[in-house]
């Protein structure tokens, strides 16, 4: 089940964070989701060491935590989007796909002309593709 | 990790057993420990202590109430009530301090080759030892001391011995340490010895096990665990670490499976003891994969284990206990990770595999296991607690149940009973229930303080993240441990982790996590009662740009932080205790202890906000000033422009806006605040006072005022800040910023809100200062620089500057000149390439002088006079108003050039008062500097005379322009002067002189005819003077000395000096003419009548010149003569050649060429065209007719 899923812009500062929990781990969710911003560095600045193609922007699993799994996904922008998940066993494809969808979704929202890049997020549509998209996980 | 048994966490050492001959027993302890793998030796000073090799172990299975399955009996089962365990506590200790894989028993060779009774003694203590090691499989090597190396042996005791010994050969060994060779063969020999046999006794050892563990099926699972973990440990003892990993790895399976199936223990014991025994079997396979330097192999295992036993909980009630239990697995892998080589053993060699194995970065840090041991820990903390605060009976428990200690087996508690039997007193173990189990487990828990062990872990693994620059993590870290110090209540530990957390969410715009930490920071420092921090963190949460309205979640709830929910209605409210709290009035000062404060009525609180302060968006000031450039006393507009973030409008009392200009400060009165008594200290009393209906500032929108102020000071003026004082004692003063160069507020920058300008003009809002320059007041003084006309080179300049007063007087005047050049070093022309350095003034400044009717007061002022080549500052006298002041420049051009020249006046209009400002006049003026004459030169020869100069044919290399002169002969050099300037001038005079004395020795220059020495020179005009020169000395390079001109601008004053000019003269090449070829002819002509024409050729050499000549005919003359010969010219001798010419047309006319060659030189010559011609005239002229008739 995702939990959370965010943007993240080039600075690092959030643009859009949604979790799909009860609002009590919402603090928590932003934690490993700014945390997994280190791993994120660590891959694009050294890119040999991680072994990941930088040719993709899919990232992977970013890291493992106690109850939850941290996928990154990187786009051509540097804007990142990060999947925070309770499945222990995730099927790559699965979450790429899931990023291919969310990737659509961001650019939809931020092709919007009254969008001003750089900003948060705040399309209701987007909100509710995304929440579409995390329904939609894993099921097929 | 620590809190393992040695013998588990480091690697199994063989050990062996040494009887007899102690003083031999330090070298050869020593010997074995050395070696490689060492050895460990028990060492007993003789074969009476035999018994005590292995008391120890026998002691505790006669004492022990358990039934120890191994030593005793496989077969017998275990009573029920006493069930055993899966490991003995003590069975890994015994086998590496108390069980030898061989005992060495030494023997000196005088007793088993000596006396009879000896060697009896020798056999009767083989056979007890032999009794004691045989039923444990411990080896035997009997080690014969020998005194001398020749001692000698008897074969038969040998046999003898070895038969009694049951040894092979090679294991009765002979030791000799007489002499140093001999004994460290001896050692070698004997390490050797007993590491084959030690290596024997594991493997047999090991064997034996193993194949109880084959035959699986008839095992109990304990049992199989036990053979396992036995099998492995003598693996690591033989050093055979794949057997090793292997069977732990298998003792590790079927333990697993024994989770749920076995029965033995009650249920919380049970699984305590399966838990300890896996966590001690994987604390063997990491440390063995770890060493082996597989890390990925550790790290996948790692996992595997947290995997397995993490769902592995227990009794829920108790769970505390598991998150024990797996916070430790965390701890103790994260310091093998750290403790380990293979760490640092490059981490890239592992990269490709990774990607296969998913395990990311952070899973090869220690840090992250840290971190996680500290989470489960905290879970463990919360799991007592709660336990805690739910039981009664969990709270009752104190220390009571100190009896229960570590019973035999690892995991087992047992209670320590005192039993009296027969034998007498003696303590036996009982095993417990789980209840009593609990109740302990509880009492321990609550000594231990968990809060320390997780701030020390916590920090080890920010220390960790920081290093490794992940930041992110390192702050998650020291906000966790800043946690951990507020719930301890110590809030300066607390403040010091919160304070490195929030700048880094600050810096990265997490709104959410920054909120949840400065909830925190403020709590902080109101526990530390530190008013400033707590009035300003609250102020930045505040301002944060939290816009969420959902406000459903139960602000009680535990899981947000004292900060409360981020929301806006929280916003609201920390907003409102904050203003209550600095902004209240003096009558309601008792009424504020709510809030943890003690506040005095005279205390009052200042703000600082400048353009990095977090606080920015309380009170943002933008400040333009209308014009760039403002005159003195006018007045100017500015706009003030003020912006917050806070949620709530706040009316502010009144403003200060503050310059760099004190005299320029003023305040914006909110006429609807009573005026407080209290007066600033920054804005003096007499100072420009507005006044404004309402001072408001609302959410998100700019309040613009716009004013106009005056300075009297030229210069820069500019806003520093404005102060906005809300309520008697708190103020906040914020940095001025201009519009033009403003940041956007960080945190607010990602919103999406309506911006609008500070200013409502669109162009004030992009390029607005927050600075303008103030004009200097018009100067009345008049500065004018007299000049007449060009410079001449070479003559003193004269510059009159006249400082006339026009309404301002005139003190501390200073006049500064300055030389620039025009084409500013770089226009020279390329012939000027010259070396610039030498003489990098062309032009120069030779003095200033002081205007001559005011010697007195230039006196009297002590004039500064600074004068140097380019550069001039003079003092002017102080002058009243309408008076002037004169001084004459002196400028000297070295060469032609244009300069510019500077003056610039700066004085003080009134007097000398502290504040008034310099008043400056700048002049400038363009002079041309030009070259008054030009003076060329020009050699002539004797007329008539042609001198054969080998020069001229055969120019040398280096004098291609040098004009040549024959030596000894009278040769006339012409000097002319042009007037080159557009001015009339006066010649002096005009002579030549040497440069040195040589030149007057090998020269003899004349002056010429007796032309006049001094003339008037019409710009144009030229002047000519002739001077003879005889070269007396045969040189090619003759200095001819320089001409020296003087000369004064006509007109100008007769007292005034004559300015000199030099011109040098070119250098001359002197030699001597071998052949002299001279016409003679009459100086004029009759038409038919005929003359005598002669060509002498003069032979001045020692030898016989041959020269041709040849003479070519003339239309208008009629020749006599001979056309073309070669005549031979004897030494210092002439040749002459006549002709008879008869002139057939009149007028001037060209004689006939006579062509000489000289034959010697291949030269060939001919005089002149202007010297061989000859006027003709049409008949006698009568001037001399006239003349003879006068006579």
């Amino acid at each position: 089940m995702i939990v959370c899923v965010a943007v993240v812009g080039h600075q690092n500062n959030p643009l859009y964070i949604q979790s799909f929990t009860d609002a009590d781990d919402a603090l928590k969710l932003h934690h490993i989701v700014h945390c997994s911003l280190d791993v994120i560095e660590e891959r694009v600045n050294n890119p040999k060491k991680s072994g990941t193609t930088l040719n993709e922007a899919f990232l992977g699993l970013l890291y493992p935590t106690v109850n939850y799994k941290v996928y990154g996904y990187l786009t051509n922008t540097k804007v990142k989007f990060i999947l925070v998940t309770t499945d222990l066993d995730v099927r790559d494809t699965d979450v790429r796909s899931f990023f291919r969808k969310f990737h659509a979704a961001y650019v939809d929202a931020v092709s919007n002309p009254f969008h001003v890049p750089g900003k948060k997020i705040t399309s209701r549509t987007f909100a509710q593709t995304v929440s579409n998209i995390v329904g939609s996980y894993g099921l097929n | 990790m620590e809190e393992y048994p040695e013998e588990l966490r480091t690697p199994p050492v063989s050990l062996v057993a040494l009887f007899g001959y102690s003083e031999l027993q330090a070298s050869i302890t020593k010997h074995l420990h050395s070696q490689q793998p060492p050895i460990n030796a028990l060492a007993f000073p003789d074969l009476s202590h035999i018994s005590l090799l292995l008391a120890h172990d026998d002691q505790i299975s006669q004492a022990s109430s358990f039934r120890d399955p191994l030593s005793v009996s496989d077969s017998s089962p275990p009573v029920p009530s006493r069930c055993g365990g899966i490991l003995k506590r003590d069975w890994l200790l015994k086998h590496r301090t108390k069980v030898p894989a061989l005992v060495a028993a030494f023997f000196p060779s005088h007793h088993i080759f000596g006396d009879p009774n000896q060697w009896l003694q020798v056999c009767s203590d083989l056979d007890s030892l032999k009794s004691v090691i045989r039923p444990k499989n411990i080896k035997l090597v009997v080690v014969v001391v020998q005194s001398s190396p020749h001692e000698e042996l008897s074969e038969d005791r040998l046999v003898a011995l070895r038969k009694r010994a049951e040894l092979d050969s090679k294991y009765v060994l002979f030791f000799n340490s007489s002499i140093d060779s001999e004994l460290s063969v001896s050692l070698s020999r004997i390490a050797s010895a007993f590491a084959e046999l030690a290596l024997a006794y594991y493997k047999e050892e090991g064997r034996r096990i193993k194949s109880r563990v084959e035959r699986r099926s008839s095992n109990s699972p304990d049992l199989n665990v036990r053979y396992c973990f036995k099998v492995a440990v003598y693996a690591e003892f033989r050093r055979d670490w794949g057997e090793a990993l292997k069977f732990y790895e298998d003792a590790y399976h079927s333990l697993h499976e024994m989770i749920g199936a076995s029965t033995r223990l009650p249920a919380i014991q049970r699984l305590v003891e399966i838990k300890t025994i896996a966590e001690q079997l994987h604390f063997k396979i990491s440390t063995l994969l770890l060493h082996g330097g597989k890390l990925i192999e550790a790290v996948t295992w790692f996992h595997q284990h947290k995997a397995s036993y993490e769902k592995v909980v227990g009794s829920t009630e108790f769970i505390f206990l598991h998150w024990d239990w797996m916070s430790r697995q965390f701890l103790v892998f994260a310091e093998l990770l750290e403790t380990s080589s293979a760490t640092v053993q490059s981490f890239s060699s592992l990269n490709q595999e990774t990607a296969d194995i998913s395990l990311t970065e952070f899973e090869f840090y220690p840090a992250y296991y840290f971190q996680l041991a500290c989470h489960y820990l905290k879970d463990k903390k919360c799991a007592l607690e709660l336990l805690l605060s739910t039981s009664e009976t969990a709270q009752e428990i104190d220390s009571c149940s100190e009896s229960i200690t570590p019973s035999l087996y690892v995991g087992q508690f047992a209670q320590l009973c005192e039993t009296r039997e027969e034998k007498g007193e003696s303590l036996t173990l009982h095993s417990i229930t789980d209840e009593e189990y609990t109740r302990f487990t509880i009492s321990e828990a609550k000594r231990f303080q968990d809060s320390f062990e997780i701030i020390a872990w916590l920090k080890r693994s920010y220390e960790s993240f920081t290093n490794l620059k992940s930041r992110r993590m390192a702050a998650l870290c020291a906000f966790e441990v800043a946690r951990e110090y507020f719930d301890l209540a110590d809030p300066n530990n607390a403040k010091f982790f919160f304070n490195i957390a929030a700048s880094l969410y600050r810096q990265e715009g997490w709104v959410t996590l920054l909120w949840e930490v400065l909830g925190y920071l403020r709590e902080c420092s109101r526990n530390l009662g530190a008013l400033k921090d707590f009035v300003e963190l609250s102020l930045e949460m505040v301002t944060l740009p939290v816009t969420s309205y959902d406000d459903s979640g139960n602000s009680r709830n535990k899981n947000y932080g004292p900060g409360g929910p981020a929301t806006f209605s929280r916003r609201e409210s920390i907003h409102r205790e904050i203003f209550t709290l600095v902004c209240r009035e003096a009558e309601l000062l008792s009424s504020t202890g709510g809030s943890g404060f003690k506040l005095a009525t005279d205390s009052p609180l200042h703000l600082e906000i400048d353009l990095v302060s977090p606080l920015r968006p309380v009170l943002l000031a933008s400040v333009a000033f209308h014009e760039q450039i403002i005159k003195p006393h006018a007045m100017c507009s500015i706009t003030i422009s003020l912006l917050s973030h806070l949620p709530i409008p706040v009316e502010i009392d009144h403003l200060e806006v503050q310059f760099n200009q004190s005299t320029c400060n003023f305040v914006i009165r909110n006429s609807q605040r009573p005026l407080w008594a209290s007066s600033s200290n920054t804005v003096e009393s007499g100072s420009q006072v507005e006044n404004e209906p309402s001072l408001v500032l609302v959410p998100n929108n700019w309040l613009r005022l716009t004013y106009a102020i005056n300075s009297e000071q030229s210069g820069k003026l500019e806003c520093l800040s404005v102060l906005a004082k809300l309520g008697p004692l708190f103020t906040i003063s914020s940095r001025a910023e201009s519009p033009a160069a403003m940041e956007d507020l960080s945190l607010w920058k990602h919103e999406n809100r309506v911006e609008s300008l500070p200013t409502k003009d669109p162009v004030l809002a992009v390029f607005g200062q927050k600075a303008t320059q103030v004009d200097e007041p018009e100067p009345q003084v008049d500065v004018s620089l007299g000049a007449s006309g060009p410079a001449l080179v070479g003559e003193d300049f004269t510059m009159p500057i006249v400082v006339t007063s026009k309404g301002h007087a005139v003190y501390n005047g200073e006049l500064k000149i300055n030389l620039v050049d025009v084409g500013g070093g770089g226009l020279f022309s390329p012939r000027e390439t010259e070396p610039f350095s030498l003489e990098s003034h062309h032009v120069e400044i030779c003095g200033i002088d002081g205007a001559e009717g005011n010697d007195e007061s230039e006196s009297e002022t002590g004039n500064i006079k600074k004068i140097q080549q380019s550069f001039g500052l003079v003092s002017v006298p102080d002058l009243k108003e309408g008076e002037s002041w004169t001084c004459k420049l002196e400028i000297k051009w070295h060469r032609p050039k244009p300069v510019m020249l500077f003056v610039s006046l700066g004085y003080l209009p009134h007097g000398s008062e502290a504040n008034t400002q310099k008043v400056h006049i700048h002049k400038s003026l363009q002079i041309e500097g030009k070259m008054p004459l030009l003076i060329s030169n020009r050699f002539m020869l004797p007329y008539r005379r042609d001198h054969l100069l080998l020069n001229r044919i055969k120019p040398a290399p280096d004098s291609e322009d040098m004009s040549s002169l024959p030596l000894n002969e009278k040769s006339v050099l012409v000097v002319s002067a042009k007037n080159c300037s557009e001015i009339a001038l006066k010649l002096v005079s005009m002579s030549i002189k040497f440069d040195d004395e040589q030149g007057e020795t090998s020269c003899l220059i004349q002056q010429g005819g007796d032309s006049p020495s001094s003339a008037n020179l019409a710009p144009g005009e030229e002047f000519k003077k002739v001077f003879t020169v005889i070269p007396t000395t045969r040189t090619s390079k003759l200095g001819l000395g320089s001409v020296h001109l003087k000369w004064r601008r006509q007109g100008g004053n007769i007292t005034e000096a004559c300015v000199s000019t030099k011109h040098k003269l070119p250098e001359v090449n002197v030699e001597a003419s071998p052949l002299v070829m001279s016409l003679n002819c009459p100086p004029y002509a009759i038409l038919g009548e005929p003359f005598t024409c002669a060509v002498r050729i003069c032979n001045q050499t020692q030898l016989l010149q041959e020269a041709k000549f040849a003479m070519a005919d003339a239309q208008s003359f009629v020749l006599s003569g001979s056309h073309s010969n070669t005549v031979s010219v004897l030494p210092k001798s002439e040749h002459v050649l006549s002709y008879k010419l008869v002139p057939l047309t009149c007028g001037e006319q060209q004689l006939p060429k006579i062509t000489l060659t000289s034959v010697r030189y291949s030269a060939e010559f001919q005089p002149s065209a202007v010297a061989s011609s000859v006027f003709v005239f049409p008949s006698a002229p009568h001037a001399e007719k006239a003349n003879s008739a006068a006579k």
